[in-house]
Parts: C-alpha cells; structure tokens; sequence
C-alpha cells in the first residue's frame, strides 16, 4: 500500500487543561486508504488528539493539518474535512436517524436535492432503512452507533476519525463496524480510531501510533514495531514501548 | 452565518415541540395569569376596584409569561445538550460556537413569544384588554432578553436539572420586579421606566388601561434591553469556547 499521501498530520501537539498536561508533544501521520489505530493506555491523550483533530478542542501548541489544510488559516477547516465519531453518540432521542443525518448534512451545506440522496445512501450503507424514521429514544447501542457514524459520513468526508466506536457494542454490531470501516478505507478514505483493545487493532489497522502520557512513543506497520519491539505480538511490542517510550520518544 | 443560525434554529425548534411534556407546561404556565386574574375577578366588582386591582396582576403575570415560554428550550438545548454529550458532535460540524448559540437563542425566543402570546390571547379573551400593538417593539427585546439571561444560565449549569432550578429562580426575577412596581410607592418614578422589565411592567399596565405610551421612553427602554440581551449572548458564547463546558462533567 502507498503511504506517499498522508491525510491527517499532527505535529508537535500539546495540550494542557489547568494544571494537568494531557498532550506533551504527539506527531504523527495517518495516511489515506489506510486504517490508522492510535493505541495507548488510559490518560495517554488519545481522545484528546481525536478531538482536536476534529476540531471540538483547540490545540495548546503544534499543529493540525487535515489534506494539507490548517485551521489557521480557515477556523472550521478541520470540521469541514473530517467526519467524527468522538467517545459518545449523543443522539437527539425526539429525532429520527433521517432527521439527523439531514440536519447534520444541512449544517455541512449540502445542497436540499444532494441530500435527501446521500440520508438515503448513507441508511442504505448503515443498514439503518427499518428505524430511519423511528425516534432515537429507544434505540439499541448497535443503532445509536450507526446513527451517530451516518452522521460522520454524511459529508462525505475524506478522513474519518473514531474514538473507542466498539465500546458497549455487541459482537455482530463489532463485526458489521468493523467491515464498514474496511470498506470506507477501501474506498480510499483515510480512517484514524483510537482503542485500548489490541485484538481490534491487530485485526483491523494498517499503521499504529502508539501514545504513552501524553506523547508519541512509537508509530508504524504492526508488524514494523513488533520488529522495532523485538516482539512476537503487538501486545508485547505495546508493553516495550510504553515502558521503554515514556524516556525516549520517537 | 445567518443558514447555519436559522439550521440550528429549526432544529431546536422541532425538538422542542417534540418535548410535549415541557410543552404543556409552558402552556398551562402562559395560562395561569389569566386563570387565576378571572378568579380573582369573581371577587371585584366594582370597575374602579377592577382597574386598581386587576390590570397590575395582569401584568405582572404577562411580563412572567415573557420569560417562562422558553425555559424548557433553554435548558434542554443547552445545559441538556451538554449532559447528553450532543454537544460534542454538534462541533465537529463546520458551524461556529456564536452561530450555535445564536440559533438556539433564536429557538428559545420563539417559545417564549408563543408563551407570551398565549397569556395574552388569554386575557383578550377573558378580560377584553390586550396592551396596545405600539408596544411590540418593546416587548420584542423583552423576549430577546428572556432568552438571552436563559441561555446564559444555561451555559452557566453542568445538567438540566442544575439548570431547572437556577432558571426557576430567574422566572422570579420578573415577578418580584413586577409586584415591586404594583406595591413599592418608591416604583414608578423617574428612571424606573427605562429600567429592564421595571420599564415593561409599567409600559403593559399603561398599555392595558388604555393610555398611550411615551415614544422615547420605549424607545430607550427597548435600545437598553437590546444591549442588555446582546451582554448576555456575549456571555453565553465566551463561556462556549471554555473546554470545561464542552467537556465538563
């Protein structure tokens, strides 16, 4: 796979929320076509680069670039180029999945006709066609994960960034995430998730960037930093250089 | 800007019908003036007794009914969008935090100019005295400042029911303001009448009786309660960009 093309590029990082530091300095890129997994242990700044990257927090220092473009120069950039799915669903439970979907879509500026289109692709593609129209009151967590990624998806967006989406999902809801992950990396986007479960990571991510308290430890192929590691699995590989990484980043 | 405000807007305005439970008691709220006005009418009698007595109820509860409306849109588009964590979605849209705030201000005044307009439809009905239609460019700042101080609260609260109590105690703020200009002999005089919601009570109960109102004293009056509404939009969007309301538990 060619990595020449990389989508979302963080850079140097920092972020400081009163007196504690969540981000020390975090670089990293995540390609397009690619599943990028940003692993760390609880506290290691995980959601707080997601959200940055998204554009809901603003950075203490360093620099986002999402297809070559800087919040700097257009405030909203970020939110234009990136669909996220960040630690909570937070759907409106008296609106329906359509009503959402379309009232995002509308917040993104798409055209009246182009929309009704894309809610009925996107529902299609989500398997959400049954409930489009039932409020969210009630909804499972297999479909309030679904409405709220149709949500991301709604613009179309080039890179799509998820934080934990598997957490509290069942098994089915975990397998139907993950071949709708690999087929929007097939369709050429750029996918960064963020999780603490190594088995999805192993089984699902191109690229790893690994995260110890609040910097970049270690970033590459699993099996180029099992290599790096000298270890047989990712897990082991995560263990050395959380260990090791907090002294020496890379 | 002004899409992406009206979006918003909508949004809430939707959800916030949707909310029936909120909805009928914004209703019956709206409605109380009148009902317990025409009860107390059954005591009066005498129509100088009714002038004295009636017409400051009347407005004390209209100038109440301008601020209850959107109470339950306030703090359910805001202190309950924070506590169901839709807020954090809702930024990853390419939207501005004072668009935002502007098209749910913009929500929160609708239901409170249907609240303030169902008290009045209430006391045309009952009582055949609805203030003159020269006061609407007072009442409508009033109604910008209602939903402004309660949007502000709002952002001020961590959950809906933090919120419902501190906007409970606002929803008073009109109403000791109002009874103090029936009762006080030290009310009425001078720069009352340009004073926020003092200014309103008296401008209603004139409109009420029937007597014309003073142009610049509207006039002043509303620029005053226009800039007062715009201090607290201000206030509600810096606290908007604090990463603890975004992220607060």
């Amino acid at each position: 796979m060619d990595y020449t093309v990389e989508m979302i590029e963080v850079r140097n990082l920092q972020k400081q929320f009163g007196s504690v530091t969540a981000l020390r300095d975090v670089s990293f890129t995540a390609p397009d076509g690619a599943i990028t997994g940003l692993l760390g242990a609880n506290g290691a700044g995980k959601s707080t680069t997601l959200r940055i990257i998204c554009g809901v927090l603003k950075p203490g220092g360093g620099q986002v670039l999402v297809d070559g473009v800087s919040p700097s120069g257009d405030p909203l950039a970020l939110q234009r180029h990136v669909g996220g799915l960040l630690d909570h669903a937070g759907l409106y439970a008296r609106l329906t999945p359509r009503e959402i979907l379309t009232f995002s879509g509308r917040l993104h500026g798409i055209p009246h006709q182009r929309l009704n289109d894309r809610v009925e692709e996107i529902t299609a593609f989500l398997g959400l066609q049954s409930v489009a129209d039932r409020r969210t009151a009630r909804f499972s967590a297999g479909e309030r994960m679904k409405t709220a990624l149709g949500r991301a998806l709604i613009h179309a967006p080039q890179n799509l960034v998820l934080d934990e989406p598997t957490a509290g999902l069942d098994i089915p809801s975990v397998r139907a995430l993950r071949l709708l992950l690999q087929r929007t990396r097939d369709a050429g986007a750029c996918i960064l998730f963020s999780s603490h479960l190594l088995e999805e990571v192993s089984a699902l991510c191109d690229r790893v960037v690994i995260l110890a308290q609040g910097r970049t430890v270690a970033q590459g192929t699993p099996d180029a930093l099992c290599r790096r590691a000298g270890a047989l699995t990712l897990e082991d590989a995560f263990v050395a250089f959380t260990t090791v990484g907090e002294a020496a980043p890379c | 800007m002004l899409n992406q405000v009206l979006i918003v807007a909508q949004k809430e305005v939707l959800d916030g019908w949707r909310d029936r439970r909120a909805v009928i008691s914004t209703t019956l709220y709206s409605l109380m003036g009148p009902a317990v006005v025409s009860m107390v009418s059954l005591a009066v009698h005498d129509m100088r007794d009714s002038e004295q007595v009636l017409i400051p109820m009347m407005s004390v509860f209209t100038l109440v009914a301008a601020f209850v409306g959107g109470m339950n849109v306030a703090l359910d588009s805001i202190a309950g969008e924070r506590e169901r964590r839709s807020l954090v979605p809702l930024l990853t849209h390419p939207v501005t935090r004072l668009d935002l705030l502007l098209g749910k201000w913009l929500a929160v005044a609708a239901f409170s100019g249907v609240g303030l307009a169902l008290n009045l439809i209430g006391f045309a009905l009952l009582f055949h005295r609805v203030p003159s239609p020269a006061l609407v460019p007072c009442m409508v700042p009033l109604l910008m400042l209602a939903a402004a101080s309660e949007i502000w609260i709002s952002t001020l609260c961590r959950g809906v029911k933090e919120a419902h109590t501190y906007l409970s105690m606002l929803v008073f703020l009109p109403m000791m303001v109002g009874m103090f200009m029936v009762f006080s002999p030290l009310a009425g005089h001078g720069w009352w009448k340009f004073l926020p919601v003092a200014g309103h009570q008296m401008l209603i109960d004139a409109g009420m009786r029937g007597a014309p109102a003073d142009p610049l004293a509207t006039l002043i009056l509303a620029v005053a309660t226009t800039v007062l509404a715009g201090l607290a939009l201000l206030a509600a969007a810096d606290r908007l960009e604090l990463d603890d309301v975004v992220y607060g538990g």
